[in-house]
């Protein structure tokens, strides 16, 4: 018993040390960047375009010649939306020598499930849509995010519904899921701030096909407002249709899930329009510099919903990163962590400069709103802080 | 001011039901979520049933059960996809909906088949542990045989050539019955309506009660219990699939993933109706459907399994054969 306790407490600790004190590469071994996310499930479509403009922006750098001569590896990690697996994406990613970054997780309880993992292994991560705001607030220094914080998403959501929409009566559906929860507890805060009490909470089981009976107690509510929180778009085409249905009287909104034109617009058959739907990213067609982005996207891959730019300038932002720390021909991953915290003012494709502040946040992060019109988005408002 | 639910159409109950939509008050709701309960439980019904079937005869538990449900969403998917161009109906929407449901039981009749001729036929005679691993083999690899072919992206029902404009809402007193509610309903009871003559009225309905009371007499009186068998397990996965694209057609989406959802309420069902009971099946779908919808109205929707879960618990406590099942004798 004894025997197997130091045992298993060398091995321990020989692990700590060799992650703790990784040796510092040679860029000739070869330079490779992940991308965690949930490639499978009903997320599959937002995750592959985060995958796609990503692949953009790494056969952009491979085309100018890589990194110091060295074309740069893009690792897929599908984690289908699931925890357990994200964490033993993290650790795969964490083991391979030759990986210096991590776009994602973009999803909030992917993203806590593996922050220590990579945490410990000072592997740089930028996610482009996790917005719980406590994950840059446990002390770590290698995650980074290029969208706004649940804490800017909340209160601007909370602003839009009761200035723009100019709601009473507000429900609140959440799927009970890191982000959503926390999405409901800021906005339910903010819309008290500016007068509306009268919400009605309730939660939902995502992906569960089927709303009826929540519906009818949001029915009887009779709200203004109907606030949808869930993660995949094939959720709000059911639930914007099912409030039809119902004859529910209130104006439907997304959460940025929703910003899907097949598995939402689409898919609920006129339901969806005049429903309104936030996003952490701006309409990229409006965007000069996105023009190229843009172009090679369509080309290759057909259309995009929104969540691929802010994917396409943090990949760009992160190969910036590791190809100043690669100057010398050497590299180690601390020295990319160090890297992106001197990014200033970084101007790409999503018309705001990206600079993170020490923890990664966002430097002054903004709220978009967009409208169903004609079974398209359309870019109605943005709001940024109270 | 918006108008309330009820329009000007006059309420027999009016003392009972509060005339202010405005309240969250549960006697509001009830009648909704009586029809939100009785559709879901028609489908759990008879998903149910197949899995009751089967353990009625080989005391086995299905776990592809749930799969073939999925197959029969992605057969009715197929059918209305093939039948249709764009959102316009290359025939009579009535024929299409028809051709939808036989088609979904067909291929899950024939997939049911298949998996009891190769992976549970062989096992015949082995320990009950072996066929139950099997089961859940055929589970794993159905629903990755699906992934593989038809994708992760779930399929989007495009159900508004079926039904006209007209047609697709009827309010009545505030009681919302949209055209498919009353189409799975209607379908449902007709379906178990045809089993229920097949299992008590017909030849062959004797000798699936014969088989499940006694499989190795029933084979000494005559009957070919292993093409009893095969009937059982296409009966029981025609009505899962049957299942399956009902459930398409109402909530307009089947992924690959459906299955496991789908065959864990109806085994519940089938285990709180008392397992082995075909109309104890029936009886328990009906009851967890209800119970789910009714739920919503009292707690958080989010809880609404763990109230039809506990409801479950506390059945089997005071009746540990559910609700309608017999005491199992043991054979000697």
């Amino acid at each position: 018993m004894k025997k197997t306790f130091v045992a298993m407490f060398t091995l321990t600790a020989a692990v700590l040390f060799f992650i703790g004190n990784a040796p510092a590469g040679n860029v000739k071994d070869g330079i490779s960047v992940g991308n965690a996310g949930a490639f499978t499930g009903d997320a599959a479509a937002p995750c592959m375009e985060i995958f796609n403009s990503s692949q953009i922006a790494v056969d952009e750098w491979n085309a100018k010649g890589g990194i110091q001569g060295v074309k740069i590896k893009h690792v897929m990690g599908d984690d289908a939306m699931d925890p357990a697996q994200a964490s033993n994406v993290a650790h795969k990613f964490a083991a391979d020598k030759s990986m210096y970054g991590v776009i994602g997780p973009p999803m909030s309880h992917t993203a806590q499930a593996t922050l220590k993992i990579y945490g410990t292994s000072d592997m740089a991560c930028i996610t482009t849509a996790a917005s719980k705001p406590e994950l840059t607030e446990q002390g770590y220094n290698h995650f980074f995010r290029v969208n706004a914080r649940n804490d800017a998403h909340g209160p601007n959501c909370a602003l839009f519904i009761a200035k723009e929409l100019k709601a009473e009566k507000v429900a609140i559906l959440n799927e009970k899921v890191a982000y959503t929860e926390n999405l409901a507890t800021q906005t339910i805060k903010s819309l008290k701030e500016l007068g509306v009490t009268d919400i009605l909470q309730d939660t939902i089981v995502g992906g569960a096909k089927d709303f009826s009976a929540v519906m009818t107690k949001v029915k009887s509510y009779n709200p203004d407002v109907l606030f949808f929180m869930a993660t995949a778009a094939p959720d709000h085409a059911i639930a914007v249709r099912q409030m039809k249905e119902f004859g529910i009287n209130a104006h439907y909104f997304a959460t940025e899930g929703g910003r899907d034109k097949n598995d939402f617009i689409e898919a609920a058959e006129g339901a969806a329009e005049g429903a309104y739907i936030y996003h952490f990213s701006p309409d990229i067609y409006a965007i000069p510099e996105a023009k190229d982005y843009i172009d090679k996207y369509e080309e290759q891959y057909g259309s995009i919903s929104g969540f691929g730019p802010p994917a396409y300038e943090a990949m760009n932002i992160l190969l910036m990163a590791i190809d100043r720390a690669a100057k010398d021909s050497k590299i180690t991953r601390k020295e990319v962590i160090e890297e992106l915290h001197r990014i200033e003012d970084y101007k790409g494709i999503l018309g705001f400069p990206v600079t993170f502040d020490e923890k990664g946040d966002l430097q002054g992060g903004a709220t978009y709103f967009f409208k169903v019109v004609d079974g398209d988005f359309k870019q109605v408002g943005v709001m940024s802080g109270m | 001011m918006r108008p309330g639910p009820f329009g000007l159409v006059p309420r027999p109950a009016a003392i009972l039901i509060p005339s202010r939509p405005d309240s969250m008050d549960v006697l509001y709701q009830l009648p909704q979520q009586l029809v939100n309960g009785l559709t879901l439980g028609g489908v759990y019904a008879l998903i149910a049933i197949g899995y009751t079937m089967v353990y009625g005869i080989l005391f086995m538990l299905n776990f592809a059960h749930g799969e073939i449900y999925m197959i029969g969403g992605f057969a009715g998917w197929w059918v209305l996809h093939l039948l249709s161009s764009g959102n316009r109906l290359l025939m009579n929407a009535a024929l299409v909906i028809a051709l939808m449901i036989i088609g979904a039981m067909a291929v899950s009749g024939l997939v049911g088949v298949l998996s009891e001729r190769f992976a549970y036929r062989p096992l015949r005679r082995a320990p009950r542990m072996n066929v139950l691993l099997s089961a859940l083999g055929v589970s794993i690899f159905l629903q990755n045989l699906v992934l593989h072919f038809q994708g992760a992206k779930p399929r989007f029902f495009h159900v508004s050539a079926l039904i006209p404009q007209d047609l697709r809402v009827i309010e009545v007193g505030g009681v919302v019955f949209s055209f498919m509610r009353g189409l799975v309903i209607t379908v449902c009871f007709l379906l178990m309506g045809i089993l229920t003559y097949v299992v008590k009225r017909t030849k062959m309905g004797k000798a699936m009660r014969a088989t499940a009371q006694d499989i190795e007499a029933a084979n000494f009186m005559g009957i070919d219990t292993d093409r009893i068998i095969v009937f059982v397990f296409l009966i029981g996965s025609a009505l899962g699939g049957a299942a399956g694209t009902l459930v398409g057609m109402l909530f307009t989406q089947v992924d690959y993933y459906v299955g496991f959802q789908a065959g864990i309420k109806g085994f519940t069902a089938a285990v709180l109706g008392g397992i082995g009971n075909i109309f104890g099946a029936m009886l328990g779908g009906l009851i967890l459907g209800l119970l789910e919808a009714l739920a919503t109205s009292f707690f958080p929707s989010a809880y609404k399994d763990v109230v039809a879960f506990t409801v479950l618990i506390v059945v089997l406590v005071f009746k540990p054969s559910g609700l309608m099942g017999e005491r199992i004798r043991e054979k000697v």
